[in-house]
């Protein structure tokens, strides 16, 4: 074996390499754990997670016209959309919109069917509830979000 | 080719006369159970040792079945697409690359350019993360306890990207029949190349700390050879196959995408051992992001999907077509009878192929050196399942 | 009673030496006491070490930055289901943890921390503590054997074969120590305070005597150390992802942290060896580069200062915690733990406290530096197969502890051999 390898594995400098790794890993600066619930971590907008019915902000009027697209658009079939026409203004209105939250797989195909910007995934993904009964979001949750629940004393 | 694998009949194990204890008798099963932390997954192998050297192994897989082919046959060709990602759920992209492409060849269609570029560099970021995976895992079992961690801090750049573009990290759901339908956000090719110059010199240390540790290198030389002749005979594809010397990638046999205008190399390795194969996933990361690097200079502006009608029915007919996912020849073959489902979809998983190698891999070798070699084959038992 | 304190700090030998049966028991519980708290200290450093290492925080919620985590850990495993195999040997169960902590106890009652701050002082030190940690070989087999099963039966068999394939080597590396101690002046003694003041008779730590053979013996002695207490990466017997449980399976709760208790122990006892046999024991650094009162005083500060300085560490941390109602008390108990060690540091800046801690901080604190090796080598290295554990214990560790035995013999003895030699040619 020539000089040098052979030093090398005399001085274990193969090992010390790795160990000089290791080491310089202990200084703050590579901490990048985030405290959750201190420090909720940074999400970005095209984030599929809560879904929300959007509701028009001028008029408060929900913008969905029921056109059952999500609905047939949900591999899973969990989206029931139920209106109805309104006589005077000739267009149909929500009365029952429920989605379920415990099979969506959030794959944001509902979202794209939409063909006005009413279902939209938001960027909210604390969704944690404690019985399944709340998973099945009608339309007033489904318009107001779910704020996560902040524990103060 | 391999010496055959007895079938081992549980009921009737022949391990001596009544008599004798279990310290007597020269033969011991033992058995892996599903729930095991190398066995990446609920992997059940039984093992016939004879005092720590294995004569033979059987695997038992079905743990994680989850009906995805069926589910395949009662969704349209949109609707599978979510399905495909949690098969092997660590390199999502890919499932969906491989997906998208059989269909667009059902349809006779072909995605744009820029999509074609898009689809590429999710995909090459894809390989790199789930090479990560296995380095951390794999690295862990045999007993290096920080390289996983390190992997995964990595990872969690390319999983930021991943959820700028197309919203998830994990199940991306990235492509669509006929290209992309999530146009590249603001600052994604920067995006890019910072991580091609972050992830380069991280290459770099993952290399110092094991490729010339004599303790890694003493645990994974010469450990669960696989000669040529028994990989193209057990069909092996992947980085397996490219360390035991066959210089085979699909995206160079049969390229896809844009794949043909880039410029990379294939590594191979020389003994098809643990080792080479480490080395060999090594250097792909390299040539993955020599490829990312190519590729974000080159996006073409233009359509990123294709005309594809908004109801899909394929004619009747199928089609197999197969890309090299990040584990080896991710194959799709689907039937189509003219209606909005497909009649069959048959997905050929790489690790399912892959784990049939382990007997032959580990025949002769010590107890210790299952755990590493099931750890080098790289399998996902959501691929191997489904 | 005055009396009897004003003999004890005007001794200049160990209680033990001294005969004074009160003061020696009184050392034995302070040593049992300061072990434990050594074990309890290890175990918070090495998560927060091991996590640092690996890009993560380690414990941060069960006390402030983790410090309550191991009174934690020692109450969930003290109200845990005692549970005993089936058919396991009753009395061999219950003992194998006894003999292992007894055994891991026990050496430290040669261990010396100081010219009189040991139990007692036998003159064969250490070959009684070799052979105590011999005994705890013993304890690892009952435990494999009693707990009538085959993966703990084998593990404890790899486990007591390593650890008696290393002892060779460990004991070629102190019989080089220990020649040391006669080569060129001074008379050969196996007692730990002997071979400490042959070390600060010669001048030089015998980790450079000889340059570079009591450095090799000392790299011998401190592989062999680790494989000896079952450490990474020879810690294959213990490993998780292999097939091959550990021998301590079957243990769960109370007798599991006995195990855990034991293992701790031992490694600060080899620690303790090496650091007496290679590293001036509790001989400040420099003694003859720098020596001198003023160095001396300067060397002295040093104890304080140094918990003055962890003290305001521990202050740092308390001014960077969240201001938020859920983290105020942590923030009061960081702050209360810094000011308890800040005191101590104070404490250990008067000049009566100072002369007398000097020997003790030196010791413990190159016993640490040996903790953070432990800590650091688990974090990087993969662990070897068995066979190649072995392989290495036999085939590169023990001739390298022969090779360096006879070279130090010969180097040591080069004035008589060549007077031997020129007074036979001639």
């Amino acid at each position: 074996m020539s000089l040098s390898p052979f030093l090398g594995k005399v001085f274990l400098v193969d090992l010390v390499k790795g160990l000089s790794v290791t080491f310089h890993y202990q200084s703050e600066k590579e901490r990048i754990t985030e405290q959750y619930p201190q420090e909720r971590p940074v999400v970005y907008e095209r984030y599929r997670g809560q879904p929300r019915l959007n509701v028009n902000p001028d008029t408060g009027e929900s913008m969905c016209i029921v056109c059952n697209l999500c609905a047939l658009a949900c591999p899973e079939q969990l989206i029931t959309v139920k209106g109805e026409r309104n006589p005077v203004s000739k267009r149909k209105e929500v009365v029952s919109w429920t989605y379920d939250i415990s099979r969506c797989m959030f794959c944001g195909l509902c979202e794209e069917a939409c063909s006005t910007d009413a279902l939209e995934l938001t960027p909210d993904y604390e969704m944690a509830l404690y019985s399944r009964q709340g998973m099945v979001l009608d339309q007033a949750a489904l318009e107001k979000g779910q704020a996560p629940v902040r524990y103060a004393k | 080719m391999s010496k055959g694998t007895e079938h081992l009949d549980l009921d009737n194990l022949d391990v001596g006369t009544k008599e004798k204890t279990f310290l007597d008798s020269t033969e011991l099963v033992l058995n892996m159970g599903p729930q095991h932390p190398s066995t990446h997954g609920v992997l059940r192998v039984i093992l016939k040792l004879d005092g720590e050297k294995v004569l033979g192994t059987e695997c038992v897989i079905g743990y994680l079945h989850r009906g995805v082919e069926k589910i395949g046959e009662n969704r349209t060709y949109a609707m599978f697409n979510p399905y495909v990602d949690r098969m092997d759920y660590v390199a999502a992209v890919s499932n969906g690359l491989g997906y998208c492409e059989t269909v667009e060849k059902l349809l006779s269609v072909e995605a744009p350019a820029r999509a074609q570029y898009i689809r590429v560099i999710m995909t090459e970021l894809c390989r790199i993360a789930s090479h990560q995976v296995w380095l951390g895992t794999h690295a862990l079992d045999i007993g290096a306890l920080t390289p996983l961690f390190y992997a995964f801090r990595d990872r969690e750049e390319i999983l930021k990207i991943f959820e700028r573009y197309c919203g998830a990290r994990l199940t991306t759901h990235a492509f669509r029949i006929g290209g992309c339908i999530y146009e590249t956000y603001d600052g994604f090719e920067q995006d890019v190349k910072k991580y091609c110059t972050f992830f380069l010199p991280k290459l770099d240390e993952y290399e110092e700390l094991l490729t010339t540790n004599r303790i890694w290198v003493t645990r994974t030389k010469n450990v669960g050879i696989l000669k040529p002749e028994d990989c193209i005979a057990l069909g092996v594809t992947g980085p397996v196959l490219r360390a035991s010397g066959v210089k085979w990638d699909l995206r160079k046999a049969q390229p896809y995408e844009c794949y043909k205008d880039l410029d990379f190399e294939i590594p191979t390795g020389l003994n098809g051992d643990t080792y080479d194969r480490y080395l060999v996933r090594i250097a792909e990361m390299r040539q993955s992001v020599r490829i990312l690097q190519q590729a974000v200079e080159r996006i073409p502006p233009g359509p990123i999907m294709a005309k594809v009608p908004k109801v899909i029915k394929p004619p009747v007919g199928e089609v197999y077509h197969s890309i090299e996912a990040p584990k080896g020849e991710l194959g799709y073959f689907i039937v189509s009878d003219g209606s909005t489902q497909p009649y069959r979809v048959r997905v050929r998983p790489p690790s399912f192929v892959n784990l049939q190698a382990l007997d032959t891999m580990v025949r002769g070798m010590l107890v210790a050196d299952v755990v590493a070699v099931i750890g080098t084959l790289d399998i996902v038992l959501g691929e191997v399942d489904r | 009673m005055l009396d009897a304190i004003k003999t004890y700090l005007n001794s200049t030998v160990t209680p033990g030496e001294a005969g004074s049966q009160f003061w020696a028991l009184l050392y034995i519980v302070a040593i049992t006491l300061g072990i434990s708290l050594a074990v309890i200290a290890m175990n918070w450093l090495e998560r927060k070490i091991l996590a640092h290492m690996q890009i993560r925080l380690g414990p941060m919620r069960v006390g402030p930055h983790g410090l309550m985590q191991p009174f934690a850990d020692a109450l969930k495993l003290l109200i845990k289901e005692d549970i005993i195999p089936a058919n396991a040997d009753k009395l061999v169960f219950w003992s194998a943890p006894v003999v292992v902590t007894m055994t891991a106890f026990t050496t430290f009652l040669v261990v010396p921390f100081g010219r009189t701050h040991a139990v007692t002082d036998m003159n064969i030190g250490v070959l009684f503590m070799l052979g105590i940690s011999s005994l705890g070989v013993l304890g690892i087999i009952m435990a494999g054997w009693s707990s009538n099963s085959h993966y703990p039966l084998m593990g404890s068999l790899r486990s007591s074969a390593q650890m008696v394939s290393y002892e060779v080597a460990m004991g070629l590396a102190i019989v080089c120590a220990v020649l040391m101690t006669s080569l060129q002046t001074g008379t050969g003694t196996l007692s730990m305070i002997g071979i400490v003041q042959a070390q600060q008779a010669q001048g030089m730590w015998f980790i450079f005597k000889f340059f570079p053979l009591g450095f090799l013996a000392f790299v011998v002695f401190a592989i062999a150390m680790i494989a000896e207490t079952n450490r990474a990466p020879f810690d294959l017997p213990e490993a998780e992802s292999e097939l091959v449980a550990g021998f301590h399976t079957e243990y769960s709760g109370f007798r599991w942290s006995l195990f855990f208790l034991a293992e701790y122990a031992a490694m600060l006892a080899v620690s303790s060896i090496a650091v007496t046999l290679w590293l001036g024991g509790w001989l400040r650094p420099f003694p003859n580069l720098l020596s001198g009162p003023a160095w001396d005083l300067a060397f002295s500060l040093i104890p304080g200062l140094s918990f003055l300085v962890m003290a305001a560490g521990c202050f740092l941390g308390t001014m960077r915690m969240p201001k938020i109602v859920q983290m105020r008390a942590q923030a009061i108990g960081l702050g209360t733990f810094g000011a308890l060690l800040g005191l101590l540091g104070l404490v250990m800046l008067a000049p009566a406290v100072r002369d007398r801690i000097q020997d003790i901080f030196w010791f413990v604190a190159k016993v640490a530096v040996f903790m953070y090796l432990y800590i650091w080598y688990r974090g990087t290295f993969p662990r070897y197969r068995f066979d190649q554990l072995m392989k290495v214990g036999w085939k590169v560790l023990l001739p390298i502890g022969l090779g360096v035995l006879i070279l130090t013999a010969l180097v040591g003895m080069r004035h008589e051999l060549l007077a031997v030699v020129v007074g036979g040619t001639r």
